[in-house]
């Protein structure tokens, strides 16, 4: 009972952070209909952009965990919502009418070269970094399961972001211009809607809400590196396929479901724990061979 | 300039030109130093502009429409003269042979996405395949020989397992099947221990009627380096998927992915079997890069999960880009730039991820087409002018 | 006469519930040039879509020259003899203009792969007969077009691609030819011209069938033997020309109903 109330603990912490980056990807595509897969990285930069915050504040004395928490999220938050804006205008933008295969392959690049960035230059960048514990450490015991404070918080968290990002989508006039540019460049237009300045909003939202999945990755593991941003920028992006891309619940959907799929693998093989990302990705691939188009299809777009 | 140019046959002028290039080849292998190489790199890319601007690339092309077997020819020679000029030393040959092996890999996801549009974000993995049927064949007792074929065959078949959701997918969605199953493929290296897990196997040399590739030949009173065989392999394997690549580019069945790749719909309105061909160029396509993997395997002596990552399957789709999309004298090409450079120039060694990475997005941001853009299709040779 | 080639029968179609055919029927006869006329979102593109395999029909037959093509698949309607052009140009712009009209004689090439890539002395004489058929086609359309058969698509004006596109769904000599409004996106003497050379081409083949979709009236007044009125995806009236543009209904139709 308590392994499976840890598995499941897990998993939901999994499901919320996996849900969180695939829910950036779907609403880059809504925009847009393009793949931005530097995605993860920038995810990763958040984190290390939360880190360095989190150092700083306590080199200037700032030695209380809620002072480094806040400081970590606003430097997060604010340096990937800028890096976000700033890959839209500069790299995704211009390559609008390119196939969509190069904005793939572009985004593909820029996020080695974040990586690459990261490990050459931060200093020590290529050794992982121990990310600080600044949530409450205190647990609850249910029986035998144990229920530690922090994970509650960050999963509370997580899922409050979602909750947050779909008000904000269905009843703000944010979100209400977010959908026109969704639906059609031209409409939104007419409307009286800046384009352009929706797109970059947008992208900064996406990436915005990567850094938080970054930072709860950080506390919850107590480790961020280079690395991290590839897989679960990949994961992120399985989630909005397999959910169907350019849907909010379909991302939100599919995160939960990679997650779970990795418990199931972990705990269907006990004896080879290390299998379970293969048995997931592979599951993923079955998925697309059944539902070509993810389990929430988008509007057929070929017109002939 | 111009002028007196267009006077000069075309198959001169590329004949010049192709000699100038196995000169700069000659000279770069054998300078050491950081600022004699980066001064030669500026060089050539100043001399690329300026026989652009001057017209010589213009008629090099021309002489590649009127003649393209002959021009193949001469860069093979060319090859062989590079390689009998270092026949004594390791690295510069260890270097041709990763540059022609990186090449056919290249071609063979050309095949895929240059032609059909059918993206493959797992070369490296297929490439691992061929790799590691090298590893068990040495290990079995097998002709070594034999890893080669079969070394396409698993990459083919293993390949199939894609094949139905590589098919029945689109744009992103087909991206996510190759790219899981890149992180997948390395993943499964490393946790399974019948392949050696993270450490990887050892491969046995090459073998071919008694020929141990291993040893090298002494010819002509020269001890060459055991290199050369795998070179000498390499140029033979590069040339054959070469001319295959070619003839395929050239006959109704290249103009059939090529209309599958540019509208599917239109294609399919024309009797075009869609998912035929998008299986026929992910099969052949994976084939090829287990071929080329196979033959890196012996040649490297060992295999180890670290070199098939899903980074060294964007390296691959960076070389087809820099190249060209279906553009096979480009892939050759960028193959070279991208294996010999950071070899070359062990300052940016570290950086080479991060350079290729802004490389590739400079050229999607300003040169889409790549270095050597692909042209029209011709058939065939156009009949001469002049020559009945 | 009354030697009827192509017939759509109880023809219907569904896209979430919006229903884009309904219960559609008429045919085609042998030689007979066939105008598909509505308002926008009649149902006119989607009825060729459904005939020619890219939809399935919901409901209803399609019989073809004797075959049943209901729900036959665009490669297999293709090689039963239908070919056709699209509203919005999907002409490949990379490809030369050899290549396009190569792509719509896929049919009578040989796709062998062994004889393509290594019988190549064969493909040869088959490239050079096919390059003689395509420039005699072309050139009937535009006579410039046959000096730069090698020429990307892509760098020709529009009304060159739209003759391209003819030639490309011609070269195969099919025996229905299905054109989606040629004159979109011409001016009135690009078009004039346009259909007077199909009519030219179509003499030559002999007993080519075409239904055509166009918005021009001008355009279906001078070719068509019959015309077809669809409206929200019924068919509204069956007739000559001047039978459909004298029916109420149809002018209703066209000026919104009072």
């Amino acid at each position: 009972m308590d392994l499976l109330g840890q598995y499941l603990i897990n998993g939901l912490m999994l499901g919320t952070i996996y849900a969180l980056v695939a829910v950036g990807f779907t609403l880059f595509f809504g925009v847009l209909d393009v793949i931005k897969f530097s995605h993860g990285d920038v995810l990763m930069v958040g984190a290390f952009t939360g880190f360095t915050a989190a150092s700083a504040a306590g080199a200037l004395g700032f030695s209380h965990p809620l002072a480094q928490l806040a400081a970590t999220v606003v430097f997060a938050l604010a340096g990937t919502a800028l890096l976000g804006a700033a890959v839209a205008k500069w790299l995704i933008l211009p390559l609008k009418n390119a196939p969509r295969l190069n904005i793939l392959l572009a985004t593909l690049m820029l996020g080695t070269a974040l990586r690459e960035s990261v490990r050459l230059f931060y200093p020590d960048g290529s050794n992982p970094k121990a990310f600080p514990s600044l949530l409450p450490t205190s647990a609850w015991q249910f029986g035998n399961f144990t229920l530690r404070a922090d994970s509650a918080i960050l999963v509370v968290t997580g899922i409050a972001v979602i909750v947050g990002l779909h008000l904000l989508i269905n009843r703000t006039r944010l979100g209400l211009a977010i959908r026109a540019v969704a639906q059609d460049e031209e409409t939104a237009r007419t409307m009286g809607i800046n384009y352009t300045l929706i797109v970059l909003v947008t992208f900064a939202l996406g990436s915005g809400i990567a850094a938080v999945a970054g930072v709860m990755d950080g506390l919850y593991y107590n480790e961020i590196n280079f690395g991290m941003g590839l897989l679960l920028g990949l994961i992120g992006f399985s989630a909005a396929i397999i959910g169907g891309l350019g849907n909010l619940y379909g991302a939100i959907l599919g995160g939960f479901l990679f997650a779970a799929l990795q418990m199931v693998g972990a705990v269907a093989m006990p004896f080879a724990s290390a299998y379970k990302d293969v048995f997931a990705f592979a599951v993923v691939i079955a998925l697309m061979a059944w539902k070509p188009t993810g389990l929430i299809p988008e509007r057929s777009s070929d017109r002939v | 300039m111009t002028q007196a140019l267009s006077r000069v046959p075309a198959f001169a002028v590329a004949a010049v030109t192709i000699l100038l290039g196995l000169v700069f080849a000659i000279v770069f292998m054998e300078q050491e130093s950081d600022v004699a190489v980066i001064s030669l790199i500026a060089l050539a890319a100043v001399a690329a502009w300026a026989g652009t601007r001057a017209g010589v690339a213009a008629r090099v092309s021309e002489a590649a429409v009127e003649r393209p077997g002959g021009i193949a020819l001469l860069v093979a020679a060319g090859m062989a003269v590079l390689m009998g000029v270092f026949v004594e030393d390791h690295f510069p040959l260890l270097m041709l042979a990763t540059v022609m092996i990186y090449a056919t890999v290249a071609l063979g996801l050309n095949v895929q996405f240059g032609y059909t549009g059918v993206v493959n974000f797992a070369g490296a993995a297929f490439f691992g395949i061929g790799a590691y049927t090298s590893a068990k064949v040495a290990s079995s007792g097998l002709p070594p020989i034999l890893s080669l074929p079969l070394g396409a065959m698993f990459a083919a078949v293993i390949g199939l397992l894609l094949v139905i959701p590589v098919v029945r997918t689109r744009g992103h969605y087909a991206a996510v099947v190759t790219i899981a199953f890149s992180v997948l493929f390395k993943t499964f290296l490393e946790v399974n221990d019948a392949l050696g897990g993270p450490q990887g196997l050892s491969v046995g040399a090459m073998k071919l009627f008694g020929w141990d590739f291993g040893d090298g030949p002494t010819m002509f009173g020269v001890d060459a380096s055991f290199y050369l065989n795998y070179a000498l392999m390499a140029l033979a394997m590069l040339s054959l998927v070469f001319v295959l690549v070619r003839r395929l580019e050239r006959s109704w069945l290249g103009l059939s992915l090529d209309a599958v790749r540019l509208d599917e719909t239109g294609a399919a309105c024309y009797g075009i079997g869609i998912r035929r061909s998008k299986i026929f160029a992910f099969v052949l396509g994976n084939a090829i890069i287990g071929l080329a993997g196979a033959l890196y395997g012996c040649m490297q002596g060992y295999v180890a999960p670290t070199s098939f990552t899903f980074s060294d399957s964007l390296i691959l789709v960076a070389i087809v880009l820099l190249g060209g999309m279906g553009s096979p004298w480009g892939t050759i090409l960028a193959a070279a730039i991208v294996v010999i450079l950071p070899e070359k120039l062990q300052a940016i060694q570290e950086y080479r991820f991060l350079l290729f990475s802004a490389v590739v997005i400079a050229i999607l941001l300003f040169r889409p087409a790549g270095l050597l853009p692909r042209g029209v299709r011709r058939y065939f040779p156009p009949a001469r002018k002049g020559a009945q | 006469m009354s030697d009827t080639l192509l017939s759509l029968e109880g023809i219907a179609k569904s896209f979430g519930g919006v229903r884009a055919l309904n219960d559609v029927s008429f045919g085609v006869e042998r030689g007979q040039i066939l105008g598909l006329i509505g308002p926008n979102g009649s149902g006119k593109t989607t009825s060729f879509n459904v005939l020619t395999g890219l939809y399935r029909p919901d409901g209803g037959r399609i019989v073809f020259d004797g075959a049943d093509l209901t729900g036959a698949s665009p490669q297999a309607v293709y090689r039963a003899g239908i070919a056709r052009t699209f509203q919005r140009s999907r002409l490949c712009l990379e490809l030369s203009i050899f290549d396009n009209i190569m792509v719509g004689n896929h049919g009578r090439l040989n796709q062998g792969l062994f004889y393509n890539l290594f019988n190549r002395k064969a493909l040869k004489a088959e490239v050079d007969a096919a390059y003689a058929e395509a420039m005699a086609l072309a050139t009937l359309f535009s006579p410039n077009l046959g000096d730069a058969m090698f020429a990307p698509v892509g760098a020709l004006p529009m009304i060159e691609r739209r003759r391209i596109e003819i030639c490309r769904a011609l070269i195969a000599q099919p025996k229905l030819l299905l054109l989606d409004e040629p004159s979109a996106g011409m001016t009135h003497d690009e078009t004039h011209q346009l259909m007077s050379d199909i009519l030219a081409v179509r003499e030559r083949l002999g007993g080519l069938s075409i239904i055509i979709i166009e918005h021009e009236m001008g355009v279906i007044e001078r070719v068509c033997d019959r015309c077809v009125v669809l409206n929200y995806g019924e068919k509204i009236a069956e007739g000559s020309y001047q039978e459909v543009a004298s029916d109420r209904l149809v002018q209703e139709a066209y000026l919104g109903s009072a």
